[in-house]
């Protein structure tokens, strides 16, 4: 369990790293490595070289960009999960955090790393794919968004090119009145990967009515995915029965990974399962907060 | 009895553990905090086949690489070293410590690389070519069983290692005379102890005193002889350091492959050697995976619930090679009728080679996966004749009025009270609220259910299994040894012979000697010396330490006491029957001898000496285990382990029928081990035991797939229980001491474990048994249980 020999360049700055993923295609980006190193210590992962962004202070913040919350790259989950802006503009980031990993992951593992890495069963990538969010990506060639719908391509595989870095995550700021989140997740173990994960957000007006929705499953499919359904549910009050035969008809009909874990009917039941307790307790969350005077 | 009947001043009170300073503030003495001047490092190349023929190994490539000293192969090995020690009889099943010829199991060690670290020798092993021709493989025990499965070890003939049926007791009229009979299957997964720390071992080589030094993470019986015997050295030309901590083991740090390795690594290369498993290497390749067993159970009951008699066939699956693992199918039959009063019982044992990594002694040495048999066993009974799980366990117990009491297949229980045991732990879980709770559970649409097991723990190990499953073998002794030595300035020191994987034997020796000579143990010396400076002893295994080093520790105090009774009887011109020992000084018609003085005299007054004592203050015990001294009889019947600890388990789970995960709502056990010696030490074994059951229960196993290939082998697919999987557990506590040890004290060391796994299985078919799902194997996982209750609703859904 000793890696495989490499090189440890740490840039000045972003530009710098992009630089020298570009001179050399073994070259890895490293920010809290708590995917990277254990997969170099099996040898299962041998870069020639790691580029560590983890200090640069330009990927450190945790901004509001617009619409967006914007996370730097290099920011600590643990940050994430104790800063009271992520908390109070993105309710589904921070009811997530908690399920990662555990705390001592989550003071050297990145937001960022979390969605480069891509993992199906990771909490992070599936908030952001719920919640219709994009990355900012800088290469040789520039700068470019990417929505996250179009950032997970399979397992453990995004549409970074080789040379590009993750700069920052952008999750949308609802600005809604009574805003609702849930996440909620199955694992043999407190602290695994998720069999399944679910995520929900809600907003409702004044007399209960949904005003926007979205829910996402994980784990199950091979990449975090937004349930289409979170468009259906816009215009009245989210009920138990209609919004599971809801749910149902669309997870009957999504492609479900299978593993050695768990199978692909245990893994679609709790889909459905996950997703409407995920949905409705989401509700109850916004229903629990006061209506805007 | 219901108490300990004695007054104490050590023994069962509320002492610190001496070792947990050391541990806690991170100060142990672990093999890899120990760096040698010149030290060397090994990595292993491992097997990438279940069964392959070797045709060649090239290490030009490896020995090129920077800072490697040697690559060695199996036929290097095999020339230097006799072939590792067989439990059994099967002299043709050869082992060595790495493969030679052909390659048994997926990991095994094919070649070691040495070179200056760990790193560098990880490099180079990557570079090791080895050319192999595959060749049919077995990975499952029935499939091995048949006679055409292609043996693992062709000289052998086959993959059976044992076969043996028992016949203890009139079988076929019991069956013929009872009411009813059924028959069941049960399965328990392969896992293991995973212990925190692999193993290491460090081995020294020195030409000029032609000795070899061992320091190892070991716990094991006769380690130095086997060492001496592979390697054919003297045995006083290996000295094994006892004073090394070892990181957890509860039978599995039996490194002998390694050790023998590295001690010829060591001699080749006259420089010393390291070897530390990483975590695939313990996992894949260590040789300490735990049993894998398959259980057949015909059971003949009477309609009131009475069990007269039962069939059992256990199935092993024993891996590639033989070791010390088929004796876990011998150990169970000295407790093979559990607490019940069953009269007769037909036991066929059966152990097999298959493809699989080796298996090693675990926790309970096989008592654990037959005490599930045979509480899944109780259980169905229950079921069948429509009573209560607990009644129907109460009419089989045996009653305390009935100890001493013989079973069937030769083993003598010393004590113990079952029935007081349950009422103190139904009384404080107030069944009739509990059995309220999960109806509650289940009306709110929730599977619940509540498991009990009643477990012994035989303990005070012996190896009465050897001559019984070896005819070759005629062991009957099984000792332990303590020494005192009183020094010339009066303080105590105790010599103990053998490493500790955490049992606390330091303390438990100090509150014995402090017992017996009335001396605050805190003031006594433990240590530990080699090998070549120890007495006889067996390690700590079969649950015995409390019983054997506890009594050794008290016999050797008790020599000393008359000793030093003697000396100050002189002084006070008395009969040492006359003269009274408290506290360390000796009194005789108003005048008292002090310890100091006695000391005195003891070693520098040899004119005040008693006639023909010797100088010093110094006494040694050698003890054999109580009882288990006589041979098997011809038909198989034999006294196994001296004592008998009982405990009762009553868990209550709680399921989601949709996500299928078991969640422990309430957990308690009963637990009698005779007298404790320290609370914490049985405390932390039996908390930690019940952690242990609750991963054999519901998460743990080292699974293959039909290749051979292991799918489980790291932390990301062997799951242990965390705290967040381990819920509160409450201890009722019970007292029967035993008659044969000298504090009435029993073994505790896999109290826990023994009924855990019983008892989480019994809850889960509880909570399943309305909608008519089983488990029968363990782990039962999550998915398992959400996908069968799923199936079954649907049925339910079908039916008009």
């Amino acid at each position: 369990m000793k890696a495989a020999p490499f090189e440890y360049v740490r840039p000045s700055s972003a530009a710098e790293a992009i630089a020298l993923l570009a001179a050399d295609e073994d070259a890895r980006v490293i920010a809290g490595g708590q995917t990277l190193v254990p997969m170099m210590a099996m040898r299962l992962a041998r870069p020639a070289r790691l580029v560590d962004i983890s200090r640069l202070t330009e990927l450190s913040n945790i901004r509001i960009d617009g619409e967006n919350i914007a996370i730097g790259a290099a920011v600590r989950q643990a940050v994430v999960e104790r800063d009271a802006l992520a908390a109070e503009k993105t309710p589904l980031l921070a009811r997530a955090l908690p399920w990662v990993g555990h705390a001592a992951t989550r003071c050297r593992g990145t937001v960022g790393g979390s969605i480069a890495n891509a993992d199906p069963a990771a909490e992070i990538p599936l908030v952001l794919a719920t919640l219709g969010g994009s990355v900012l990506a800088r290469g040789s060639r520039g700068a470019r968004t990417i929505a996250a719908g179009d950032f997970f391509l399979a397992p453990m595989t995004t549409a970074l090119e080789d040379d590009e870095i993750l700069v920052e995550a952008r999750f949308p700021a609802w600005r809604h009145a009574r805003v609702g989140a849930a996440f909620l997740e199955i694992s043999a173990r407190r602290g695994d990967f998720a069999f399944v994960a679910a995520a929900a957000q809600v907003a409702l007006d004044a007399s209960g009515a949904c005003v926007a929705c979205a829910i996402g499953v994980g784990g199950a499919t091979h990449v975090p995915t937004r349930l289409a359904a979170s468009d259906a549910f816009p215009g009245a009050a989210i009920e138990e029965s209609a919004a599971r035969k809801t749910l149902a008809l669309e997870i009957a009909d999504i492609d479900i990974m299978t593993d050695g874990h768990a199978s692909p009917a245990y893994r679609r039941r709790a889909s459905i399962e996950l997703a409407t307790r995920a949905l409705l307790a989401a509700r109850d969350d916004a229903l629990s907060k006061e209506p805007r005077a | 009895m219901s108490g300990p009947g004695r007054k104490f001043r050590y023994i069962s009170t509320d002492r610190r553990v001496r070792e947990d300073r050391r541990f806690v503030v991170g100060k142990g003495n672990y093999i890899a905090d120990l760096a040698v001047e010149g030290m060397l490092h090994v990595a292993l190349v491992p097997s990438q086949h279940a069964a392959a023929r070797i045709i060649s190994i090239d290490a030009s490539k490896a020995l090129a690489s920077p800072g490697v000293h040697a690559v060695v192969g199996g036929d290097e090995i095999a020339a230097a070293s006799e072939p590792l020690m067989n439990g059994l009889d099967t002299p043709n099943v050869r082992r060595f410590p790495l493969a030679v010829g052909a390659t048994r199991y997926m990991g095994e060690w094919v070649a070691a690389v040495v070179a200056d670290t760990r790193a560098l020798a990880e490099d180079a092993a990557e570079l090791v070519e080895v050319e192999y021709e595959r060749s049919p493989h077995v990975i499952d025990a029935e499939e091995a069983y048949k006679p055409t499965s292609p043996p693992v070890h062709p000289a052998h003939g086959s993959n059976t290692l044992l076969d043996r049926v028992f016949d203890w007791g009139d079988i076929d009229a019991h069956f013929a005379a009872s009411d009813q009979r059924l028959s069941l299957r049960v399965t328990w997964g392969r896992n293991s102890t995973v212990p925190i720390e692999t193993f290491g071992v460090l081995a020294q080589w020195d030409p000029w005193n032609e000795i070899l030094d061992v320091r190892a993470s070991i716990q094991m019986p006769k380690y130095a002889d086997q060492i001496a015997r592979a390697l054919r050295l003297p045995m006083n030309g290996v000295r094994v350091h006892y004073d090394v901590d070892v990181g957890g083991s509860y039978g599995v740090k039996r490194g002998i492959k390694h050790s023998v390795l590295v001690g010829h690594l060591a001699r080749k290369l006259g420089r010393p050697v390291r070897l530390i498993e990483d975590r695939l290497e313990n996992m894949r390749s260590g040789d300490a995976h735990g049993p894998e067993r398959v259980f057949d159970i015909d059971v003949a009951f009477d309609n009131d619930g009475v069990i007269n008699s039962m069939k059992m066939r256990a199935l092993d699956n024993a891996g590639a090679y033989a070791g010390r693992a088929p004796f876990q199918l011998g150990k169970p039959i000295g407790a093979i009728v559990g607490p019940y009063r069953i009269k007769s019982v037909r036991y066929h044992a059966v152990s097999v080679t298959t493809n699989k990594a080796v298996e090693e002694a675990v926790r309970g040495f096989g008592q654990s996966p037959t005490n599930y048999a045979i509480e899944t066993m109780v259980d169905r009974v229950a079921e069948a004749v429509g009573l209560d799980r607990v009644e129907v366990r109460r009419r089989n117990f045996i009653r305390a009025d009935e100890f001493p009491y013989l079973i069937p297949s030769g083993t003598r229980y010393d004590s113990g009270d079952y029935h007081a045991v349950v009422d103190k732990v139904l009384a404080r879980v107030d069944w009739t609220a509990l059995v309220a709770e999960r109806d509650a559970l289940r009306a709110g649409g929730t599977l619940a259910g509540i498991g009990v097991a009643a477990c012994l723990e035989p303990s005070g190990g012996n190896s009465s299994f050897e001559p019984l499953l070896n005819p070759k073998n005629a062991t009957t002794t099984w000792m332990e040894s303590c020494r005192i030595n009183i020094d010339a300035l009066g303080t105590i020191n105790v010599a103990i012979h053998t490493t500790s994987s955490g049992q606390g034997h330091e303390t438990l020796v100090a509150t014995a000697v402090g017992e017996a000579l009335e001396i605050d143990p805190a003031k006594i010396r433990v240590t530990r010396p080699d090998s070549l400076s120890s007495l006889p002893g067996n390690s700590p295994v079969g649950s015995r330490m409390a019983i054997m080093l506890g009594g050794a520790g008290f016999h050797a105090a008790h020599k000393l006491k008359a000793k030093i009774t003697a000396i100050a009887a002189r002084q006070l011109g008395c009969a040492p029957a006359e003269a009274a020992y408290c506290e360390g000084a000796v009194s005789h018609g108003g005048k008292t001898i002090e310890w100091a003085k006695i000391v005195d005299i003891a070693h520098r007054q040899f004119h005040d000496l008693p006639e023909g004592f010797e100088p010093g203050l110094e006494a040694s015990h050698i003890m054999q285990t109580p009882t288990g001294e006589a041979l098997p009889t011809a038909d198989g019947r034999v006294q196994m382990y001296p004592c008998h600890s009982f405990e009762f388990h009553v868990v209550l789970v709680a399921i989601d029928p949709v996500l299928g995960k078991p969640e422990l709502r309430r957990y308690v056990i009963g637990h009698d081990c005779g007298v404790v010696i320290n609370p914490h030490i049985v405390k932390g074994m039996t908390l930690g035991g019940i952690a242990h059951g609750i991963g054999a229960a519901l998460l743990e196993e080292f699974v293959y797939d039909s290749e051979g290939q292991m799918m489980s082998q790291s932390f990301m697919d062997y799951l242990m229980p965390s705290a967040s999987e381990v819920p509160h557990v409450e201890i009722v506590h019970h007292c029967t001491p035993s008659p044969l040890t000298v504090f009435g004290q029993k073994g505790s060391g896999e109290s826990g474990y023994l009924g855990a796994p019983a008892a989480i299985s019994g809850a889960i078919n509880d909570a399943t048994r309305p909608l008519g799902v089983r488990f029968n194997k363990l782990p039962i996982r999550v998915g398992a249980i959400a996908d069968a209750v799923a199936e079954a609703l649907e049925k339910r859904k079908e039916a008009p």
